[in-house]
């Protein structure tokens, strides 16, 4: 339908596009050009490129600080909490999807309530809590936290992927002798696809992401995620923008990189999520 | 055959995991938040005891607290709004077939996939009026003379902080809406062209009300994250020049941490999330109803 | 194809979890200070605040030199940052998981709430004579002395000599009036190139600029009763005179948001002519040719003096205070503590360390490079030390008026209220 556009439309579409994609990745230029910078340039006016081009700042970082450590501590409590608020969300949102029971709708009022509070209120009852479990300072304990608050998106999407698919192919499969588990993961699983690796995405980012509960939580250094890590090099005496901002760009690169090989699937999985969401 | 009793019980078992998961993760500590908003709590952060609703007549008190409530009202309506809108539109560009099309939507990913410390920091250096790039941008292409002060008054640098709001937002509503549209068959809208409908009317008829699911969920969860959203508030501004630029996040975490007043700042988050359940049941009593209707 | 990715992204989810578990493994041999009573091991849980880029290497250091002494303690020595270090105590005092040694800057709030062991507790006599008696001395309230000096800055006038030289300025400005002479001259020349006085009234430290402008206006926090004093004439004139520096445009333009940290670093790369700091603010790197004078007016320089308490702990016996007094002894050991502080770059607080860095900083080095220590630099800011005036922190409304200066400083330089109508406002909040 869009061979016929006119041509004042594409060159309109085309000078769109090219803003927005300048304006996106504006701050990222500036961040690895300040990565890039001397530290006596960081504040220097007359130049937007750095002088010098200092390469060896993308690799003192790895021996300024354990960098290496935030983003492997990182990695595993995004994909620890990822894994965990999948496999506690798909029982949860196929019941709700395929079951009648008493309290469906109190328990879906729940959980949009549940994400009512932002980790940075309630700070001080978690890290109570964790203290009582003995889990404070912990990865394990970060982990749960990213999936619990998780938990009410995984549910939502979820349910909203299972109910697109007709509940047919499932029947069918227990007609021919699977349980009702063996018709999940068999039959139903394998069509829901793009929701479930949406909610993987999305749940991963967020833990990816998630600063203030890690902040407060996390005292030993070697258990910092990334997003605290990169605070040592705001010191009480000076801000080492240089190595912040190379600290970050490897912060995002992993997520940005996440995002794209799915990025397919990510849009298809938003629509089975949204549409009877 | 299973027996009946455990036919009943079936549903619950499937909930058991993920209701133990926010139960123990996310109710406990929302009980307690709720103990000490009514307890008197010393300036270290000791708990001291119950004292009735003392802290939210203080915090009611406060002029502070009502310019706050206001803008936080501002802030969730500005990035909310705006982003839905913009998103919206940049999905419909981005549904469309041009070269380059998949860059674009790779390039729309990075605010999204970028953590929101990370984001605020970045745009507190750029908008920096003695050092920051941007007046280093524009005055070598010439646009400025001499640097601009980008943050000026209060009500510059609490825009600045809605950019920056808008700015992470505003990818997460085009993805959706991206989603919803990519779902709508082609051919609604050609048998709507041979009709001679004009794109208004396409627009109005036909892609809105199929899109409106996604929208709604994006809308629904946008509003919850940008009400409780900390980095970007706190780390561009902590709500300077003299509390005129905090939302109700950033005030709780000052009157807590900085301000030692662990009472009121258990009691404004207790009525920020009143104010977010009752737009929430709101919200809740019209999807059911739909959801029942249909 | 689909079925394919996500048995890729599940088997990487749990490579996750297993490697978390491996994380929390080691969680729990670390943790175990609690656990280690049983054995006959004393744990001691320790927060100290990130004075620098290489604050852990020391103090992991000082922790296996101490332990391997003390086989019988048990540290736990936690760094942490001075942006988070509040809301990281008091979070940890609501939760009843108050460390037991804490360093930090201010302890009225903490003795208000009956949380600090006194210091002549744990102090052995030996350590207590060697404090400098004015800083042992700071931390009196109502009698009695609740935390130990850890170690002392003091604040001097920087000034880029050679910007001001091009500008027309001799000598560094000895009054207020002066100090507006010589900003305009700076921008005169400059233009906008060079800021020509750094400000920050930010809610970081802007107690620190308040106490700057008040005290060398003649005015303060108290009055000579050591009652507050806040809405005195001088300080309202202070007030007035930090609004004009802004009006006039000779500031840095986000005061209300700009820390400390990056006026220094401005200051360091020549791109700031004057302002106040720290001793040992400019960067070890720096070209700038400067010079650190007194403040103008009446020359009261701000002493900043940070401190280490002991949480009380019902609980514990004896062998509790006997292992703290163990490590503040050998914390404070002068070869010790004259290596922490030329480390830091700080000035010591006690008496033997003052004298042998007078004499022997060359002895040590800088952290996190090979720059050794300056005898001369001690020797004349150690002097400079007893002249300073320190914040009211004894004062159980001390929090409440830091932060309620900073707030008068924003609404008046904003514009929303007077100088005097603001300060009045506070001066009525504070003595109710």
């Amino acid at each position: 339908m869009s061979a016929k556009r006119k041509s004042w439309q594409t060159i309109l579409l085309y000078v769109f596009v090219v803003i927005l994609c300048v304006l996106i990745l504006y701050p990222y230029l500036v961040m690895f050009i300040t990565a890039l910078k001397d530290k006596k340039e960081m504040y220097a006016i007359d130049h937007i490129l750095p002088e010098v081009w200092r390469w060896s700042n993308f690799s003192d970082i790895w021996t300024a600080a354990p960098v290496f450590k935030y983003l492997a501590n990182s990695m595993i409590i995004a994909g620890g909490a990822t894994l965990l608020a999948i496999l506690c969300g798909i029982p949860a949102a196929y019941a709700l999807a395929r079951m009648r029971f008493k309290g469906k709708g109190i328990f879906m009022g729940a959980v949009i309530m549940s994400q009512m509070f932002s980790p940075v209120v309630l700070l001080v009852g978690i890290y109570r809590m964790m203290v009582n479990i003995d889990l404070n300072d912990t990865i394990l304990g970060l982990i749960l936290l990213n999936a619990a608050f998780n938990q009410a998106f995984a549910i939502w999407l979820l349910r909203g992927t299972f109910m697109g698919i007709s509940p047919e192919m499932e029947q069918a499969a227990k007609i021919d002798g699977c349980g009702t588990v063996r018709a999940l993961i068999k039959v139903l699983l394998p069509m829901a696809a793009p929701g479930i690796i949406t909610t993987l995405i999305f749940v991963f980012i967020n833990a990816w992401n998630e600063y203030t509960i890690a902040l407060t939580l996390i005292s030993t250094d070697v258990f910092k995620p990334i997003t605290v890590g990169i605070n040592v090099f705001y010191g009480f005496n000076f801000i080492q923008w240089q190595y912040l901002f190379a600290t970050s760009l490897f912060a995002t690169i992993p997520v940005v990189v996440l995002f794209l090989a799915i990025e397919k699937h990510l849009v298809a999985g938003l629509t089975s999520g949204g549409v009877k969401g | 055959m299973k027996k009946k009793t455990l036919t009943a019980f079936q549903p619950y078992v499937w909930l058991l995991p993920s209701v133990v998961l926010m139960v123990s993760m996310i109710l406990i500590p929302i009980i307690s938040v709720f103990k000490i908003s009514f307890s008197d709590v010393g300036r270290s952060g000791l708990v001291k005891g119950l004292n009735g609703v003392q802290n939210y007549l203080e915090v009611f008190e406060e002029p502070v607290f009502w310019h706050t409530l206001q803008n936080t009202i501002i802030w969730t309506v500005v990035v909310v709004g705006v982003s839905t809108v913009f998103g919206f539109v940049l999905a419909m560009v981005l549904n469309q077939e041009f070269r380059g099309r998949k860059f674009v939507r790779a390039v729309v990913i990075f605010p999204w996939a970028t953590a929101l410390i990370i984001q605020s920091v970045i745009w507190k250096y750029i908008i920096n009026a003695d050092y920051g790039s941007l007046n280093v941008l524009l005055k070598k292409i010439g646009l400025i003379d001499g640097f601009v002060n980008w943050t000026q008054t209060a009500g510059s640098m609490f825009a600045w902080e809605c950019w920056v709001g808008i700015f992470v937002t505003f990818p997460f509503v085009t993805f959706c809406v991206l989603s919803g549209l990519q779902s709508i068959d082609g051919s609604l809208y050609e048998s709507a062209s041979v009709d001679g409908a004009s794109f208004w009317q396409k627009l109005f008829k036909i892609t809105l009300p199929l899109v409106a699911p996604s929208l709604t969920v994006s809308t629904v969860l946008n509003i919850i994250y940008v009400f409780n959203s900390f980095p970007i508030v706190w780390t561009i501004s902590k709500g300077a020049p003299a509390d005129q630029t905090h939302t109700l996040v950033t005030y709780l975490y000052k009157l807590s941490f900085t301000d030692g007043k662990g009472g009121h700042a258990a009691a404004v988050s207790v009525i920020g999330f009143v104010i977010l359940a009752f737009c929430a049941s709101i919200y809740m009593i019209l999807s059911l109803r739909g959801e029942e209707e249909s | 194809m689909k079925k394919k990715l996500i048995s890729v992204l599940l088997c990487a989810a749990m490579v996750g979890t297993m490697l978390a578990g491996c994380g929390n493994k080691e969680s729990s041999d670390g943790g175990s200070s609690e656990g280690g009573e049983s054995s006959g091991k004393v744990a001691l849980d320790v927060i100290i605040s990130q004075y620098g880029n290489y604050t852990q290497d020391w103090w992991t250091e000082f922790e296996k030199t101490f332990e391997e002494a003390n086989k019988d303690i048990d540290l736990n020595i936690e760094i942490v940052s001075w942006n988070d270090i509040y809301s990281v105590v008091n979070t940890r005092i609501s939760s009843n998981e108050q460390p037991d040694i804490l360093n930090i800057s201010g302890f009225a709030d903490y003795v208000a709430d009956d949380l600090l062991m006194a210091a002549e507790d744990y102090v052995s006599p030996e350590l207590k004579d060697n404090f400098v008696p004015s800083f042992w001395e700071s931390n009196d309230m109502d009698g009695t002395v609740w935390a130990l000096p850890i170690l002392a800055s003091c604040r001097s006038l920087f000034c880029n000599v050679d910007l001001l030289k091009e500008a027309g300025i001799e000598n560094p400005p000895a009054t207020w009036d002066e100090v507006l002479t010589a900003c305009k001259a700076v921008q005169d020349k400059f233009g906008k190139d060079i800021v020509p006085w750094g400000l920050d009234i930010s809610t970081d430290e802007g107690q620190a600029a308040f106490s700057y402008y008040t005290w060398n206006f003649g005015g303060g926090y108290t009055d000579d009763n050591g009652d507050w004093a806040l809405n005195s004439k001088e300080n309202v004139e202070a007030v007035e005179y930090i609004k004009k520096l802004i009006d006039s445009g000779y500031c840095n333009s986000a005061p209300f948001t700009d820390t400390r940290y990056p006026l220094q670093d401005a200051f360091s790369a020549g791109t700031l002519a004057m302002m106040i700091g720290p001793m040992n603010m400019v960067a070890a790197d720096s070209k700038v040719n400067y010079v650190a004078a007194d403040l103008p007016g009446e020359k009261t320089a701000l002493g900043v003096c940070d401190q280490l308490m002991v949480f009380k702990d019902e609980e514990a016996g004896d062998e509790r205070t006997a292992a703290i007094t163990k490590f503040f002894d050998a914390f404070y050991e002068c070869e010790t503590y004259s290596n922490y502080m030329v480390y830091e770059g700080f000035l010591p607080a006690t008496q033997d360390a003052s004298d042998n860095l007078a004499a022997n900083a060359e002895k040590y080095t800088v952290g996190g490079s090979d720059a050794t220590g300056d005898s001369e630099y001690f020797k004349t800011f150690c002097a400079v030390l007893p002249n300073c005036k320190f914040y009211p922190m004894q004062k159980a409304e001390w929090m409440d008026v830091r932060n309620g200066v900073i707030d008068v400083e924003q609404q008046v330089c904003n514009g929303t209220l007077g100088a005097q109508e603001a300060l009045d406002k506070l001066q009525e909040s504070v003595a109710k």
